[in-house]
């Protein structure tokens, strides 16, 4: 380790240290009791709590000022030189994106002349936001297995569902804080992505689709069906009850950053999962197998390694979901849990990073917009909001024939052609 | 390949497939009333046969094109609807029988012309990237569904009057049924029959089985192979808009009627074997079957029709895992 990195490994530790003390603090000048604010998410959640209720306090901007010391801190790590390439390249695209991001429900609330704390233009749009950071994140999942390791998964909502319904049982049924729901509910995809993976991954291609596909449709009959009433509530789905600061109605400022920070954390982990050695044989598997068997990989530990990391970000996702609708119905089990990160991740771009995400947020927010707009075509009126799923699969069919790198991959290729032609 | 291993495998699988049907009769005999067991395995048979007409056309095009059709179930759907409209186009005077029998013919049709339209349209532009087909074919089958909701209503028609001579009831050992769902065996059985003649004995059949084995050589010996792609695509889809309109009269027809069918078909492909038609034909009514007896077992003991679906799905895991290249797939 060089003394450099050494030291800016200390400025983190004691920047984290700082902020994990600073919801005792909070809780001793307010008041309020330590335990939902003890922790980094009870942190955060304290602070977009206090900024609700008195605005920018001191107390806020101290906490803002550490979490901007923070980044600092991670940056302060890399040589500052190869930080201002960094950011002039594609990284610069990642974080004036981030960015944005992150002031976005601030600019909203400027823009529609409303608050970002109460209910109103900001507060809507904050949700969408959150939905859309969900879908996101499934995305990316999903463009782990189908991109990236070359695995059609026609069951992704089982990981995505599961995820939903196990946080709610585990809080509501056995009481468990949340915490240890959410501990649970990741525990549990990790267990059926081993089961998907010991068991269908030693039948290939269109065979582990179609197991993917029934091993889903199982839980989606389970959780549909009567004999569980008591527990799953049956068709209806369920709701239950979580602690106030994950409370999307109460504290959705905070649940906008928990959805964006969560977005970022599955980004990460897959494009660092891609950029390492794994990462490279699991490509090797997706473009030739048997190759990379003869060079001696144990392909099916790799390819089980992937559909773990898939397996916990679709049930994260999922845990997201529940928290965010503090609720399950068996709709996130369903077939469309896995169509739509599907064509997000064939609109955006497969086996890209910021694929997936650009074709969740485009086709999330094009339905949200278009959602009550009437088009007439030839004396027939059209109403957008209704006939979605049949434009989403029109679409679909087009990106599949025509572009099927999708955005991103058809910009690449133009990029590249365009770079090789250049003296 | 030597043809008598082949015919020994087949002949094993044929032996296992035999003694399971006795096992579930066995099993039937043992928990339930006599009038109870004519009944489950004469809607295990009706089911089968169902099934049948949706997974024939599959289980052909994916040994021929290399394509599984997850449009399929979208087909069996617009054949009900397409029946339904040539039924209520006709003048009210006409034999309930002829109209009937013009709704048939024409969902069968109406079935064939789309599907060629999709394979010549929408597959042709895929043969080289296999894994966009079967995303493609899955997103066909949104937009088809979806359509059908844009036009009709998301609430569905209202099942057609059967033909009075198939309204009735029969009894079989004490227990009531239907005759329309004879008449569903009867049709499934001749098509079940008619294909295969097709294949075993015509020339038609004859290219079709060699392009199965390897369609690059028979399109080497000068035959358009593409023609007889479009061909069997078509019949395929056909077959399953017939078996949709053959279900409509007490079905009627919904926007994603075919979704459930089609999962229920994938399976008994992939039990059969996935590009074998003698497998699909054995397994459709192996599923079939064991469908009509789980159900019945979970409506007497738990009240619902829960394991109706599940005891498919883990008859296809367990086949999975003991052979994974289905019942009478090749190895």
């Amino acid at each position: 380790m060089t003394k450099a990195s050494r030291s800016a490994g200390l400025i983190w530790l004691g920047l984290l240290a700082a902020a994990l003390l600073i919801p005792y603090g909070f809780a001793a000048l307010t008041g309020t009791p330590a335990q939902d604010a003890a922790g980094l998410a009870g942190w955060a959640s304290a602070a977009a709590a206090a900024y609700c209720a008195k605005g920018p306090t001191p107390l806020v901007w101290l906490q803002a000022g550490l979490l901007a010391g923070l980044a600092a801190a991670s940056l302060a790590g890399r040589r500052l030189g190869a930080w201002a390439e960094a950011v002039a390249g594609a990284r610069g695209g990642y974080l004036t994106g981030l960015a944005a991001l992150a002031a976005l429900p601030f600019l909203i609330a400027a823009v529609t002349n409303s608050s970002a704390c109460t209910r109103g233009q900001a507060f809507f749009w904050q949700a969408i936001f959150v939905d859309v950071f969900i879908m996101a994140i499934l995305a990316i999942s999903y463009n782990l297995m189908f991109g990236f390791v070359g695995v059609v998964s026609f069951g992704h909502a089982a990981f995505f569902g599961l995820g939903a319904y196990s946080v709610g049982l585990l809080m509501e049924h056995l009481g468990w804080p949340w915490w240890g729901a959410v501990l649970g509910a990741l525990a549990i995809s990790v267990a059926i992505a081993l089961i998907k993976g010991f068991v269908g991954l030693r039948i290939r291609g269109l065979y582990f689709a179609l197991f993917t596909l029934a091993f889903a449709q199982v839980f989606f009959l389970l959780a549909g069906n009567r004999l569980l009433v008591n527990v799953t509530g049956a068709e209806d789905g369920f709701t239950f009850a979580v602690p106030d600061f994950l409370n999307m109605t109460k504290n959705r400022l905070f649940f906008y950053y928990l959805g964006l920070a969560a977005m970022v954390l599955a980004f990460l982990v897959v494009r660092q999962l891609m950029r390492s050695p794994t990462g490279r044989v699991l490509v090797a598997v997706r473009d030739n197998e048997n190759r990379a068997q003869m060079l001696g990989y144990n392909t099916f530990y790799f390819k089980l390694i992937a559909i773990v990391i898939a397996g916990v970000l679709a049930g994260g996702a999922g845990v997201l979901r529940g928290l965010s609708l503090k609720g399950a119905s068996p709709e996130v089990l369903g077939l469309d849990f896995t169509m739509t990160p599907l064509i997000m991740t064939l609109v955006g771009g497969q086996a890209t990073f910021v694929g997936p995400v650009l074709g969740a947020f485009g086709l999330h927010l094009l339905e949200d917009f278009l959602r009550d707009t009437v088009v007439t075509v030839a004396g027939v009126s059209i109403n957008v909001g209704e006939r979605w799923a049949l434009i989403l699969g029109v679409i679909f069919i087009l990106i599949v024939i025509v572009f099927p790198y999708g955005i991103v991959g058809t910009v690449q290729n133009e990029w590249r052609k365009r770079r090789a032609r250049r003296p | 390949m030597r043809p008598t291993l082949r015919v020994n495998v087949f002949r094993q699988s044929l032996i296992v497939s035999g003694l399971f049907v006795l096992g579930l009769l066995v099993v039937n005999l043992a928990v339930f009333k006599p009038s109870t067991v004519a009944v489950v395995m004469l809607s295990g048979l009706y089911q089968g046969m169902l099934f049948f007409l949706i997974a024939a056309g599959m289980s052909i095009v994916f040994g021929l094109l290399d394509v599984l059709n997850l449009a399929q179930g979208a087909f069996f759907m617009l054949g009900a609807y397409a029946g339904f409209a040539i039924y209520g186009a006709l003048p009210a005077g006409t034999p309930i029988e002829a109209r009937f029998l013009a709704a048939l013919l024409g969902a069968a049709v109406t079935g064939g012309l789309a599907g060629a339209l999709m394979e010549v349209g929408l597959l042709r532009p895929l043969y080289a990237r296999p894994v966009y087909q079967i995303v493609m074919t899955l997103g066909l089958s949104t937009a088809l569904n979806e359509m059908v909701r844009a036009i009709y209503g998301p609430a569905g028609l209202v099942p057609i009057e059967e033909p009075p001579a198939l309204a009735t009831t029969f009894t079989v050992l004490g227990g009531q049924f239907e005759t329309y769902r004879v008449f569903i065996i009867v049709v499934g059985a001749a098509l079940m029959l008619g294909i295969s003649l097709l294949l075993q004995r015509t020339r038609l059949g004859i290219i079709i089985r060699a392009g199965v084995q390897d369609s690059e050589m028979v399109q080497a010996l000068g035959i358009n192979v593409r023609r007889i792609f479009t061909l069997v695509f078509a019949l395929g889809t056909a077959v399953a808009a017939l078996g949709g309109m053959t279900a409509a009269p007490f079905l009627g027809a919904y926007p994603g009627m075919g979704t459930d069918f089609l999962l229920v078909a994938i399976i008994v492909i992939v039990i059969g074997g996935m590009s074998s038609y003698e497998g699909t034909a054995v397994a459709s009514l192996l599923v079939g079957l064991t469908r009509a007896t789980a159900e019945q077992i979970s409506l007497q003991y738990f009240n619902t029709p829960i394991l109706a679906s599940v005891s498919i799905l883990l008859f296809m895991v367990a086949v999975l895992l003991v052979r994974p290249t289905g019942l009478f797939g090749r190895e």
